[in-house]
Protein backbone atom coordinates (compact mmCIF):
# COMPACT_ATOMS: atom_id res chain seq x y z
CA UNK A 1 0.00 0.00 0.00
CA UNK A 2 1.06 3.58 -0.48
CA UNK A 3 1.43 6.32 2.08
CA UNK A 4 -0.89 8.61 0.14
CA UNK A 5 -3.63 5.95 -0.06
CA UNK A 6 -3.53 5.53 3.70
CA UNK A 7 -3.49 9.29 4.22
CA UNK A 8 -6.55 9.66 1.98
CA UNK A 9 -8.41 6.88 3.75
CA UNK A 10 -7.77 8.40 7.19
CA UNK A 11 -8.94 11.83 5.94
CA UNK A 12 -12.04 10.17 4.50
CA UNK A 13 -12.78 8.25 7.68
CA UNK A 14 -12.69 11.55 9.60
CA UNK A 15 -14.82 13.60 7.20
CA UNK A 16 -16.98 10.79 5.72
CA UNK A 17 -17.22 13.01 2.66
CA UNK A 18 -15.31 12.26 -0.55
CA UNK A 19 -15.12 15.78 -1.94
CA UNK A 20 -14.18 17.38 1.37
CA UNK A 21 -11.55 14.74 2.12
CA UNK A 22 -10.07 15.07 -1.38
CA UNK A 23 -9.90 18.86 -0.98
CA UNK A 24 -8.25 18.45 2.41
CA UNK A 25 -5.60 16.25 0.81
CA UNK A 26 -5.08 18.65 -2.11
CA UNK A 27 -5.94 16.09 -4.74
CA UNK A 28 -8.64 15.83 -7.40
CA UNK A 29 -11.64 13.71 -6.57
CA UNK A 30 -11.09 11.12 -9.34
CA UNK A 31 -7.49 10.58 -8.20
CA UNK A 32 -8.69 10.41 -4.61
CA UNK A 33 -11.36 7.80 -5.42
CA UNK A 34 -8.90 5.72 -7.42
CA UNK A 35 -6.48 5.67 -4.50
CA UNK A 36 -9.22 4.52 -2.12
CA UNK A 37 -10.26 1.80 -4.60
CA UNK A 38 -6.68 0.57 -4.84
CA UNK A 39 -6.42 0.38 -1.08
CA UNK A 40 -9.72 -1.53 -0.96
CA UNK A 41 -8.42 -3.97 -3.58
CA UNK A 42 -5.31 -4.55 -1.53
CA UNK A 43 -7.11 -4.97 1.78
CA UNK A 44 -9.63 -7.31 0.20
CA UNK A 45 -12.95 -5.49 0.45
CA UNK A 46 -14.89 -2.26 0.61
CA UNK A 47 -13.75 0.11 3.34
CA UNK A 48 -16.77 2.41 2.94
CA UNK A 49 -20.43 2.24 2.05
CA UNK A 50 -20.95 4.79 -0.69
CA UNK A 51 -24.55 5.89 -0.47
CA UNK A 52 -25.83 9.21 -1.70
CA UNK A 53 -26.14 11.03 1.57
CA UNK A 54 -24.40 8.57 3.73
CA UNK A 55 -20.76 7.62 3.54
CA UNK A 56 -19.91 5.20 6.30
CA UNK A 57 -17.08 2.88 7.20
CA UNK A 58 -17.76 -0.80 6.65
CA UNK A 59 -16.81 -3.33 9.30
CA UNK A 60 -13.52 -3.88 7.45
CA UNK A 61 -12.97 -0.12 7.31
CA UNK A 62 -13.62 0.27 11.04
CA UNK A 63 -11.34 -2.67 11.77
CA UNK A 64 -8.32 -1.44 9.83
CA UNK A 65 -8.71 2.25 10.61
CA UNK A 66 -6.89 2.36 13.99
CA UNK A 67 -4.00 0.30 12.60
CA UNK A 68 -3.64 2.39 9.45
CA UNK A 69 -3.88 5.52 11.56
CA UNK A 70 -1.09 4.27 13.83
CA UNK A 71 1.05 3.43 10.80
CA UNK A 72 0.43 6.83 9.21
CA UNK A 73 1.29 8.56 12.50
CA UNK A 74 4.45 6.46 12.74
CA UNK A 75 5.46 7.44 9.20
CA UNK A 76 4.83 11.13 9.91
CA UNK A 77 6.58 10.95 13.27
CA UNK A 78 9.70 9.27 11.83
CA UNK A 79 9.91 12.02 9.21
CA UNK A 80 9.00 14.93 11.53
CA UNK A 81 11.52 13.82 14.11
CA UNK A 82 14.27 13.76 11.52
CA UNK A 83 13.14 17.21 10.33
CA UNK A 84 12.99 18.71 13.81
CA UNK A 85 16.47 17.41 14.51
CA UNK A 86 17.67 19.65 11.69
CA UNK A 87 15.37 22.54 12.46
CA UNK A 88 15.97 22.53 16.24
CA UNK A 89 12.33 23.38 16.78
CA UNK A 90 11.20 23.60 20.39
CA UNK A 91 9.41 20.47 21.56
CA UNK A 92 8.04 19.23 24.81
CA UNK A 93 7.71 15.80 26.35
CA UNK A 94 5.14 15.47 29.12
CA UNK A 95 5.07 12.10 30.84
CA UNK A 96 2.68 11.00 33.58
CA UNK A 97 3.95 8.61 36.22
CA UNK A 98 1.37 6.51 38.05
CA UNK A 99 1.48 5.84 41.79
CA UNK A 100 4.94 4.81 42.95
CA UNK A 101 6.29 4.52 39.40
CA UNK A 102 9.72 6.08 39.17
CA UNK A 103 11.36 7.67 36.16
CA UNK A 104 14.56 5.61 36.50
CA UNK A 105 13.48 2.91 33.99
CA UNK A 106 12.55 5.39 31.28
CA UNK A 107 15.31 7.91 31.96
CA UNK A 108 17.49 6.44 29.21
CA UNK A 109 14.76 6.95 26.62
CA UNK A 110 14.15 10.52 27.84
CA UNK A 111 17.87 11.26 27.63
CA UNK A 112 17.90 9.99 24.05
CA UNK A 113 14.97 12.21 23.05
CA UNK A 114 16.59 15.24 24.69
CA UNK A 115 19.86 14.51 22.90
CA UNK A 116 18.11 14.19 19.52
CA UNK A 117 16.01 17.30 20.08
CA UNK A 118 18.11 19.84 21.95
CA UNK A 119 15.78 22.47 23.32
CA UNK A 120 13.04 19.97 24.17
CA UNK A 121 11.53 20.57 27.58
CA UNK A 122 10.78 17.60 29.78
CA UNK A 123 7.98 17.46 32.26
CA UNK A 124 7.04 14.66 34.66
CA UNK A 125 3.73 14.53 36.48
CA UNK A 126 3.23 12.06 39.31
CA UNK A 127 -0.38 11.28 40.15
CA UNK A 128 -3.22 8.84 40.56
CA UNK A 129 -4.40 6.93 37.47
CA UNK A 130 -7.69 8.82 37.14
CA UNK A 131 -6.00 12.23 37.20
CA UNK A 132 -3.32 11.16 34.72
CA UNK A 133 -5.87 9.63 32.34
CA UNK A 134 -7.93 12.82 32.43
CA UNK A 135 -4.80 14.89 31.77
CA UNK A 136 -3.96 12.72 28.76
CA UNK A 137 -7.48 12.98 27.35
CA UNK A 138 -7.29 16.78 27.79
CA UNK A 139 -3.97 16.90 25.98
CA UNK A 140 -2.09 18.06 29.09
CA UNK A 141 0.10 14.94 29.03
CA UNK A 142 1.53 13.06 26.03
CA UNK A 143 1.60 9.64 27.65
CA UNK A 144 1.65 7.97 31.05
CA UNK A 145 3.04 4.92 32.80
CA UNK A 146 0.22 3.21 34.67
CA UNK A 147 -0.26 -0.08 36.50
CA UNK A 148 -2.36 -2.60 34.57
CA UNK A 149 -4.93 -3.03 37.36
CA UNK A 150 -6.40 0.46 36.95
CA UNK A 151 -9.42 1.06 34.72
CA UNK A 152 -8.21 2.21 31.33
CA UNK A 153 -10.70 3.70 28.87
CA UNK A 154 -10.94 2.07 25.43
CA UNK A 155 -9.50 5.22 23.88
CA UNK A 156 -6.09 4.58 25.37
CA UNK A 157 -3.45 2.60 23.53
CA UNK A 158 -1.41 0.47 25.92
CA UNK A 159 1.87 -1.37 25.62
CA UNK A 160 3.35 -3.50 28.42
CA UNK A 161 6.75 -2.15 29.51
CA UNK A 162 7.87 -4.18 32.50
CA UNK A 163 6.79 -5.89 35.69
CA UNK A 164 7.88 -4.38 38.96
CA UNK A 165 7.90 -6.14 42.32
CA UNK A 166 7.67 -4.91 45.86
CA UNK A 167 10.70 -4.29 48.03
CA UNK A 168 10.61 -3.47 51.74
CA UNK A 169 12.25 -0.09 52.26
CA UNK A 170 13.87 0.01 55.70
CA UNK A 171 15.29 2.76 57.88
CA UNK A 172 19.00 2.69 58.80
CA UNK A 173 20.02 -0.13 61.18
CA UNK A 174 16.61 -1.83 60.93
CA UNK A 175 16.61 -5.41 62.21
CA UNK A 176 15.08 -6.74 58.94
CA UNK A 177 18.06 -5.37 57.00
CA UNK A 178 20.03 -8.35 58.35
CA UNK A 179 17.87 -10.63 56.18
CA UNK A 180 18.29 -11.22 52.45
CA UNK A 181 14.57 -10.95 51.86
CA UNK A 182 11.48 -10.01 53.79
CA UNK A 183 8.18 -11.92 54.04
CA UNK A 184 4.66 -10.86 55.03
CA UNK A 185 4.98 -12.48 58.44
CA UNK A 186 8.19 -10.53 59.10
CA UNK A 187 6.37 -7.20 58.87
CA UNK A 188 3.23 -7.97 60.89
CA UNK A 189 4.61 -6.06 63.86
CA UNK A 190 5.86 -3.12 61.83
CA UNK A 191 4.23 0.18 61.03
CA UNK A 192 3.84 0.38 57.27
CA UNK A 193 3.53 3.72 55.55
CA UNK A 194 0.81 3.41 52.95
CA UNK A 195 -0.60 6.08 50.71
CA UNK A 196 -1.81 6.67 47.21
CA UNK A 197 1.76 7.05 45.90
CA UNK A 198 3.08 3.81 47.35
CA UNK A 199 1.97 1.70 44.42
CA UNK A 200 -0.76 -0.25 46.20
CA UNK A 201 1.48 -3.11 47.38
CA UNK A 202 0.62 -2.85 51.08
CA UNK A 203 -3.08 -2.43 50.36
CA UNK A 204 -3.05 -5.57 48.26
CA UNK A 205 -1.30 -7.43 51.06
CA UNK A 206 -3.90 -6.19 53.56
CA UNK A 207 -6.71 -7.17 51.18
CA UNK A 208 -5.12 -10.61 50.98
CA UNK A 209 -5.90 -11.23 54.66
CA UNK A 210 -2.75 -10.02 56.44
CA UNK A 211 -3.57 -7.73 59.34
CA UNK A 212 -1.02 -5.00 58.86
CA UNK A 213 -0.45 -1.91 60.93
CA UNK A 214 -0.91 0.69 58.21
CA UNK A 215 -0.03 4.32 58.72
CA UNK A 216 -1.94 6.38 56.20
CA UNK A 217 0.54 8.65 54.52
CA UNK A 218 -0.22 10.58 51.34
CA UNK A 219 2.37 12.48 49.41
CA UNK A 220 5.03 11.95 46.77
CA UNK A 221 7.42 9.02 47.07
CA UNK A 222 10.35 11.24 48.01
CA UNK A 223 8.52 12.34 51.15
CA UNK A 224 7.52 8.77 52.04
CA UNK A 225 11.23 7.93 51.89
CA UNK A 226 12.01 10.88 54.20
CA UNK A 227 9.51 9.54 56.71
CA UNK A 228 11.00 6.04 56.52
CA UNK A 229 14.43 7.58 57.17
CA UNK A 230 13.00 9.46 60.15
CA UNK A 231 11.88 6.13 61.65
CA UNK A 232 8.10 6.49 61.28
CA UNK A 233 7.83 3.05 59.72
CA UNK A 234 8.78 0.93 56.75
CA UNK A 235 7.29 1.04 53.24
CA UNK A 236 6.56 -1.43 50.45
CA UNK A 237 7.57 0.22 47.19
CA UNK A 238 8.51 -0.70 43.63
CA UNK A 239 11.96 -2.26 43.12
CA UNK A 240 12.49 0.18 40.26
CA UNK A 241 12.65 3.26 42.46
CA UNK A 242 16.16 4.32 43.34
CA UNK A 243 16.56 4.01 47.09
CA UNK A 244 19.47 6.09 48.38
CA UNK A 245 21.53 5.47 51.52
CA UNK A 246 21.05 5.53 54.47
CA UNK A 247 17.81 3.68 53.54
CA UNK A 248 18.10 0.06 52.47
CA UNK A 249 15.70 -2.17 50.59
CA UNK A 250 15.19 -5.90 50.67
CA UNK A 251 13.20 -7.99 48.15
CA UNK A 252 9.73 -8.81 49.41
CA UNK A 253 8.39 -12.33 48.89
CA UNK A 254 5.84 -14.75 50.36
CA UNK A 255 3.60 -13.62 48.88
CA UNK A 256 5.22 -12.18 45.77
CA UNK A 257 3.76 -8.75 45.06
CA UNK A 258 4.10 -7.68 41.42
CA UNK A 259 2.35 -5.37 39.02
CA UNK A 260 2.59 -4.87 35.27
CA UNK A 261 3.43 -1.36 34.14
CA UNK A 262 1.93 -0.18 30.87
CA UNK A 263 2.81 2.75 28.66
CA UNK A 264 -0.44 4.45 27.65
CA UNK A 265 -1.32 7.19 25.17
CA UNK A 266 -4.55 8.40 23.61
CA UNK A 267 -5.34 6.36 20.47
CA UNK A 268 -5.67 8.18 17.18
CA UNK A 269 -4.06 11.38 18.40
CA UNK A 270 -0.78 12.24 16.68
CA UNK A 271 2.00 12.93 19.18
CA UNK A 272 4.57 15.68 18.79
CA UNK A 273 8.01 14.48 17.59
CA UNK A 274 9.49 14.35 21.10
CA UNK A 275 6.61 12.32 22.51
CA UNK A 276 6.33 10.07 19.45
CA UNK A 277 10.02 9.20 19.61
CA UNK A 278 9.80 8.57 23.35
CA UNK A 279 6.91 6.12 22.84
CA UNK A 280 8.81 4.39 20.04
CA UNK A 281 11.98 4.10 22.12
CA UNK A 282 10.00 2.57 24.97
CA UNK A 283 8.17 0.15 22.71
CA UNK A 284 11.33 -0.86 20.86
CA UNK A 285 13.26 -1.97 23.90
CA UNK A 286 12.95 -4.53 26.63
CA UNK A 287 13.14 -3.46 30.26
CA UNK A 288 15.13 -5.96 32.27
CA UNK B 1 1.81 -13.70 -2.76
CA UNK B 2 0.60 -14.26 -6.29
CA UNK B 3 -2.21 -11.89 -5.48
CA UNK B 4 0.23 -9.21 -4.33
CA UNK B 5 2.07 -9.66 -7.61
CA UNK B 6 -1.11 -9.41 -9.69
CA UNK B 7 -2.27 -6.32 -7.86
CA UNK B 8 0.76 -4.38 -9.00
CA UNK B 9 2.16 -4.15 -5.50
CA UNK B 10 5.67 -3.49 -6.78
CA UNK B 11 4.48 -0.34 -8.58
CA UNK B 12 3.88 1.15 -5.16
CA UNK B 13 7.38 0.51 -3.89
CA UNK B 14 9.58 3.61 -3.89
CA UNK B 15 11.40 3.43 -7.26
CA UNK B 16 15.00 4.20 -8.17
CA UNK B 17 15.37 7.94 -8.63
CA UNK B 18 12.94 8.83 -5.83
CA UNK B 19 14.11 10.48 -2.63
CA UNK B 20 13.87 8.15 0.34
CA UNK B 21 12.04 10.08 3.09
CA UNK B 22 14.32 11.01 5.99
CA UNK B 23 13.51 9.24 9.25
CA UNK B 24 14.65 8.82 12.83
CA UNK B 25 14.02 5.51 14.57
CA UNK B 26 15.08 3.79 17.79
CA UNK B 27 17.94 1.33 17.47
CA UNK B 28 18.13 -2.10 19.10
CA UNK B 29 20.22 -0.52 21.87
CA UNK B 30 17.69 2.27 22.53
CA UNK B 31 19.36 5.14 20.70
CA UNK B 32 17.72 7.34 18.07
CA UNK B 33 19.30 6.95 14.65
CA UNK B 34 18.52 9.31 11.79
CA UNK B 35 18.91 8.51 8.13
CA UNK B 36 20.32 11.93 7.25
CA UNK B 37 23.09 11.57 9.86
CA UNK B 38 24.08 8.25 8.26
CA UNK B 39 23.87 9.68 4.73
CA UNK B 40 26.30 12.41 5.75
CA UNK B 41 28.94 9.67 5.87
CA UNK B 42 28.17 8.09 2.49
CA UNK B 43 25.71 5.75 0.80
CA UNK B 44 23.23 3.92 3.03
CA UNK B 45 21.68 0.49 2.53
CA UNK B 46 18.20 0.30 4.03
CA UNK B 47 16.99 -3.28 4.33
CA UNK B 48 13.53 -4.27 5.60
CA UNK B 49 13.11 -7.45 7.60
CA UNK B 50 9.87 -9.09 8.61
CA UNK B 51 11.15 -10.22 11.97
CA UNK B 52 13.21 -12.46 14.11
CA UNK B 53 10.72 -15.34 13.53
CA UNK B 54 11.27 -15.36 9.73
CA UNK B 55 13.82 -17.98 8.61
CA UNK B 56 14.51 -16.21 5.30
CA UNK B 57 15.24 -12.98 7.11
CA UNK B 58 17.61 -14.84 9.42
CA UNK B 59 19.48 -16.20 6.41
CA UNK B 60 19.69 -12.75 4.88
CA UNK B 61 20.91 -11.20 8.13
CA UNK B 62 23.56 -13.88 8.48
CA UNK B 63 24.70 -13.18 4.91
CA UNK B 64 24.79 -9.43 5.52
CA UNK B 65 26.73 -9.88 8.75
CA UNK B 66 29.28 -11.82 6.75
CA UNK B 67 29.31 -9.25 3.95
CA UNK B 68 29.58 -6.25 6.29
CA UNK B 69 33.37 -5.78 6.00
CA UNK B 70 33.03 -5.54 2.22
CA UNK B 71 30.05 -3.20 2.49
CA UNK B 72 32.02 -0.96 4.82
CA UNK B 73 35.07 -1.13 2.59
CA UNK B 74 32.86 0.17 -0.21
CA UNK B 75 32.05 3.13 2.03
CA UNK B 76 28.41 2.27 2.80
CA UNK B 77 26.42 2.05 6.03
CA UNK B 78 23.88 -0.73 6.52
CA UNK B 79 20.61 -0.15 8.38
CA UNK B 80 18.30 -3.14 9.02
CA UNK B 81 14.69 -2.24 9.85
CA UNK B 82 12.25 -4.55 11.61
CA UNK B 83 8.69 -3.86 12.80
CA UNK B 84 9.25 -5.94 15.92
CA UNK B 85 9.18 -4.29 19.36
CA UNK B 86 9.82 -5.28 22.97
CA UNK B 87 13.54 -5.92 22.59
CA UNK B 88 13.19 -8.31 19.62
CA UNK B 89 15.41 -6.07 17.48
CA UNK B 90 18.17 -6.57 20.04
CA UNK B 91 17.53 -10.32 20.15
CA UNK B 92 17.84 -10.41 16.36
CA UNK B 93 21.03 -8.40 16.43
CA UNK B 94 22.68 -10.46 19.16
CA UNK B 95 21.72 -13.74 17.53
CA UNK B 96 23.71 -12.76 14.46
CA UNK B 97 26.45 -10.87 16.26
CA UNK B 98 25.61 -8.11 13.81
CA UNK B 99 27.69 -4.94 14.02
CA UNK B 100 25.33 -2.87 11.87
CA UNK B 101 22.36 -0.93 13.26
CA UNK B 102 19.10 -2.85 13.64
CA UNK B 103 16.34 -0.24 13.87
CA UNK B 104 12.85 -0.70 15.17
CA UNK B 105 10.30 0.55 12.61
CA UNK B 106 7.52 0.80 15.19
CA UNK B 107 4.07 0.46 13.56
CA UNK B 108 5.76 0.09 10.13
CA UNK B 109 5.81 3.85 9.53
CA UNK B 110 8.97 3.96 7.44
CA UNK B 111 7.88 0.78 5.66
CA UNK B 112 4.66 2.53 4.68
CA UNK B 113 6.55 5.60 3.45
CA UNK B 114 8.74 3.31 1.32
CA UNK B 115 5.67 1.47 -0.03
CA UNK B 116 6.78 -1.96 1.18
CA UNK B 117 4.00 -2.74 3.67
CA UNK B 118 1.21 -5.20 3.06
CA UNK B 119 -1.47 -6.79 5.22
CA UNK B 120 -1.36 -10.52 5.83
CA UNK B 121 -4.61 -11.89 4.39
CA UNK B 122 -7.04 -13.24 7.02
CA UNK B 123 -6.73 -16.74 5.63
CA UNK B 124 -3.03 -16.95 6.54
CA UNK B 125 -3.02 -15.21 9.89
CA UNK B 126 -3.95 -18.28 11.89
CA UNK B 127 -1.40 -20.43 10.06
CA UNK B 128 1.53 -18.21 10.91
CA UNK B 129 3.20 -19.19 14.11
CA UNK B 130 4.32 -15.72 15.18
CA UNK B 131 2.09 -13.65 17.47
CA UNK B 132 2.23 -10.37 15.57
CA UNK B 133 0.04 -8.42 17.95
CA UNK B 134 2.49 -9.10 20.75
CA UNK B 135 5.69 -8.91 18.71
CA UNK B 136 4.83 -5.63 17.00
CA UNK B 137 2.67 -4.15 19.77
CA UNK B 138 -0.05 -3.64 17.16
CA UNK B 139 -2.74 -6.07 16.02
CA UNK B 140 -2.95 -4.80 12.45
CA UNK B 141 -1.19 -7.77 10.79
CA UNK B 142 0.92 -5.52 8.63
CA UNK B 143 4.36 -6.64 7.49
CA UNK B 144 7.01 -5.24 5.18
CA UNK B 145 8.12 -7.24 2.16
CA UNK B 146 11.84 -7.92 2.57
CA UNK B 147 13.01 -5.08 0.32
CA UNK B 148 16.45 -3.49 0.13
CA UNK B 149 17.24 0.07 -0.98
CA UNK B 150 20.63 1.59 -1.68
CA UNK B 151 20.60 5.34 -1.18
CA UNK B 152 23.11 7.77 -2.63
CA UNK B 153 24.42 10.35 -0.13
CA UNK B 154 21.74 12.80 -1.33
CA UNK B 155 19.05 10.33 -0.20
CA UNK B 156 18.00 9.33 -3.73
CA UNK B 157 17.28 5.62 -4.29
CA UNK B 158 20.11 4.43 -6.55
CA UNK B 159 19.21 0.74 -6.54
CA UNK B 160 16.47 -1.32 -5.05
CA UNK B 161 15.50 -4.92 -4.64
CA UNK B 162 11.88 -5.79 -3.92
CA UNK B 163 10.02 -9.03 -4.47
CA UNK B 164 6.64 -10.01 -3.11
CA UNK B 165 8.00 -13.54 -2.70
CA UNK B 166 9.53 -13.50 0.77
CA UNK B 167 11.86 -16.36 -0.16
CA UNK B 168 13.56 -14.05 -2.70
CA UNK B 169 15.91 -11.63 -1.03
CA UNK B 170 18.65 -9.37 -2.29
CA UNK B 171 22.02 -11.05 -2.80
CA UNK B 172 24.76 -9.43 -0.70
CA UNK B 173 27.09 -9.69 -3.73
CA UNK B 174 24.60 -7.63 -5.80
CA UNK B 175 24.35 -5.08 -2.99
CA UNK B 176 28.12 -4.73 -2.82
CA UNK B 177 28.36 -4.38 -6.62
CA UNK B 178 25.67 -1.70 -6.61
CA UNK B 179 27.40 0.24 -3.82
CA UNK B 180 30.73 0.04 -5.67
CA UNK B 181 29.22 1.28 -8.93
CA UNK B 182 27.57 4.11 -7.02
CA UNK B 183 30.99 5.17 -5.79
CA UNK B 184 32.47 4.98 -9.25
CA UNK B 185 29.80 7.21 -10.78
CA UNK B 186 30.10 9.72 -7.94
Amino acid sequence: MELSQVRYFIALSRTLNFSRAAAECNVTQPAFSRAIQKLEAELGGALLFRERNLTQLTELGRGVRPHLEAMLDAADAARDLAASRNARAPASLKIGLGPGIGAASIAGAVREVAAALPGASIHFEEGGPAALIEAMLNDMLDCALLPDFCDLPERLNRWPLYTDRAVAVLPPEHVLARQNAVTASDILGETILAGEYCGGFSHRLAAGGFSLRLQRCNGPTSQILDLVAAGLGIALLSDRLSIAAPLTSRPFHEPELTRKILLTAVAGRPLNPAAASFVKLCRAQTFV
Amino acid sequence: MAELGRNGFLNQVLPAGAVFPDFMLPSAEGRLVSLSAQLARGPVIVSFFRGEWCPFCRLMLAALTEALPEIEAAGATLLALTPETGGLALTMKQYHGARFEVLCDVDCGVGLAAGVVFQIPKLYRARMAADFAERQGNAGFFLPIPATFILAPDGVVAWRFADVDFTHLAEPADIIDAVRSLRETA
